[in-house]
C-alpha cells in the first residue's frame, strides 16, 4: 500500500513535471523581460528590404496593375486577418501597402502579432510608420523589423514615395528635403504616388509644414497621396490644386482601399467587408 | 490629475503594505518594518534581473514584495530599463512532502516605468487626452513553489524556488480580443528565490 502511495505521488509529480514543460515549450518566447524591450527576432529583422526584392521580381506585361492599400490597424488583428484573406482571393493585386500605425502602444509584443497575422499574406507588402508606432520603443522596433523609415522604389514606371511625416511622436521634423529629392525626376515616370501617414492638413503639421508639404507636391507633379490616421474616407483635390488625396478608413471595421494603376491615370474602390 | 492619482494609489499601496505588516509582529520576533525575505527573480516581464524584499500577510496567504528590476541595453536592443514593481502572490494551498513544502501559486505585479518613451504626465506638444500614460503595466501569473525551512539558528532561515507563467495585461486583452493572436504567443516564464533571514 505504501509503495503504491510513493509510486502514486511519483507519477503526480511526473504529470506535473511534463505539464510545465510541455507550456514552457509551446510558448513563443520563453522568457520575456519587459514590454518595451526591442530585440527583434532575426527572422522578422529587413523586411521593407525582403519584400522590395519581391516586388522587383514580379514580371508584368502590361500598363495596368493593382496595389492594395491598407491602414491604422493598431490592435484590430481579426479585421487584418478578415482583410488578408480578402486580397490573397484577388490576384490582379499584385503588392499590399499598410499605412502606419501598424501598432498601438508600439510594444514589440503588437509588432509581433502584426508580423506573425501578415505571414498568412500571400503577395509582398511594405508598410509605412504611423504616429503610433513610434511609441515606447516603436522607433527602434520598426527600424529593425521593417527598416529605414523614408524610401522609395519603381514598379512598371511609376514610382512611390514612402514617406514618414510624423512630427509629435518621432520628436522631428519631417525630412523634406529628402522627399523632395526622391520628387526630382517625376518626369522620368508614368505617375508619381507618395504615402505617408498623416495627411498635410492634419493635426501635427504647423502652416509652414503644411505650406512646403502641399506645394512640393504640387511642384512635382504628384498624382495621388496615400494617407491613413484621420479614421476616415477622403477623396479630393484638397487644395484645389492638381493633386489627389486620399485617405482610407481604419481596421476598426474591415475595410481598405484597392488602386488600380492605368497608362497614366488611376483609379480605386474602397472595400468594406 | 489621472496621473497624479494613479501615483497617489501607488504610494498608498507601499503605505499599505507597511501597516499590515504589523500582523507579523505577533508571529515572529522582528520589528515589523523588517522583510520577512528577499527575492531575486528573472524574467516574467518586471525585468532582466530584479530584486528586492517582501512581505508575509495574512498568515502566509498573501506574499507581497517591492521589487527593482533591470533590463540592460544589451538585452533589451534599446536603452536600459529600469522597473519599480510591486508583487503579489498567493499560495493556493500547501502540501507537505519529506519536509519541503509545495504551492500552487498564482498572482499579479504592478510595474512603473519612464524612460524608454514612456511616460506619466502626457508631454505638452500633445493635445489633451491624446495619449494615456504609458508608464504603468500589470502581469498576471500562476506558478508553483517549494519552500524548505533551513532551521531558526541559521543564517538564512529559508529558502523558496518559483516558477510562473504569465502575462501582461495588455497582451491578454489582446488575446481574449482576437483569435488572431493565440495564448502561446502571449504567455512567457519566469523563475525567482526567496531568502528567509
Amino acid at each position: 500500500m505504501k509503495y503504491l502511495k510513493m509510486t502514486l505521488l511519483k507519477t503526480n509529480k511526473i504529470i506535473v513535471l511534463i505539464g510545465f514543460t510541455i507550456i514552457f515549450m509551446a510558448c513563443d518566447k520563453v522568457f520575456e523581460f519587459s514590454p518595451y524591450e526591442a530585440n527583434v527576432k532575426e527572422d522578422n529583422k529587413n523586411t521593407t528590404n525582403k519584400n522590395l526584392q519581391l516586388i522587383q521580381n514580379i514580371k508584368l506585361n502590361s500598363d495596368t496593375f493593382s496595389f492594395a492599400f491598407v491602414t491604422d490597424n493598431h490592435y484590430h488583428y481579426d479585421n487584418l486577418r478578415t482583410v488578408i484573406d480578402d486580397i490573397n482571393k484577388k490576384d490582379d493585386i499584385l503588392f499590399v501597402i499598410f499605412g502606419g500605425d501598424i501598432a498601438d502602444a508600439a510594444l514589440l509584443k503588437e509588432y509581433e502579432i502584426f508580423y506573425n497575422t501578415l505571414k498568412n499574406l500571400n503577395k509582398p507588402y511594405l508598410t509605412v510608420i504611423g504616429n503610433h508606432d513610434y511609441n515606447s520603443n516603436g522607433e527602434v522596433v520598426y527600424k529593425q523589423m521593417f527598416g529605414n523609415y523614408n524610401y522609395s522604389f519603381e514598379f512598371n514606371h511609376n514610382k512611390f514615395v514612402i514617406f514618414d511625416d510624423v512630427v509629435w511622436e518621432s520628436n522631428k521634423t519631417p525630412d523634406f528635403d529628402w522627399l523632395s529629392t526622391q520628387l526630382t525626376d517625376n518626369a522620368l515616370f508614368k505617375q508619381v504616388f507618395v504615402i505617408a501617414h498623416i495627411p498635410p492638413y492634419s493635426d501635427q503639421f504647423d502652416n509652414d509644414m503644411e505650406q512646403t508639404y502641399k506645394s512640393l507636391m504640387q511642384e512635382n507633379n504628384v498624382q495621388l497621396l496615400i494617407h491613413g490616421h484621420v479614421h476616415s474616407y477622403y477623396f479630393g483635390k484638397f487644395y484645389e490644386d492638381s493633386v489627389n488625396y486620399l485617405t482610407v478608413p481604419s481596421l476598426k471595421k474591415p475595410t481598405y482601399c484597392i488602386i488600380n494603376v492605368h497608362n497614366k491615370s488611376f483609379n480605386f474602390e474602397l472595400i468594406e467587408l | 490629475m489621472k496621473n497624479r492619482n494613479i501615483f497617489i494609489l501607488f504610494i498608498a499601496l507601499l503605505f499599505f503594505s507597511n501597516v499590515f505588516g504589523q500582523d507579523s509582529t505577533l508571529i515572529k520576533d522582528k520589528a515589523w518594518y523588517l522583510p520577512d525575505y528577499t527575492k531575486i527573480q528573472f524574467a516574467g516581464n518586471i525585468g532582466f534581473f530584479s530584486v528586492g524584499f517582501g512581505f508575509q500577510f495574512f498568515n502566509n496567504h498573501l506574499y507581497s514584495e517591492l521589487l527593482y528590476g533591470y533590463v540592460p541595453a544589451s538585452i533589451s536592443k534599446a536603452e536600459k530599463i529600469h522597473t519599480i514593481t510591486i508583487k503579489n502572490t498567493f499560495p493556493v494551498f500547501t502540501k507537505e512532502i519529506n519536509k519541503i513544502a509545495l504551492s500552487p501559486i498564482t498572482g499579479f505585479t504592478a510595474s512603473f516605468e519612464t524612460g524608454n518613451n514612456s511616460f506619466l504626465k502626457l508631454p505638452d506638444k500633445y493635445p489633451k487626452s491624446y495619449y494615456n500614460t504609458n508608464a504603468f503595466h500589470f502581469t498576471l501569473f500562476i506558478g508553483a513553489k517549494v519552500h524548505k525551512n533551513f532551521g531558526y539558528q541559521k543564517f538564512i532561515k529559508g529558502a523558496d524556488v518559483y516558477f510562473e507563467l504569465g502575462t501582461v495585461d495588455r497582451y491578454l486583452w489582446y488575446a481574449i480580443l482576437s483569435k488572431e493572436v493565440k495564448f502561446n504567443q502571449i504567455l512567457s516564464s519566469a523563475i525567482g528565490i526567496n531568502l528567509y533571514f
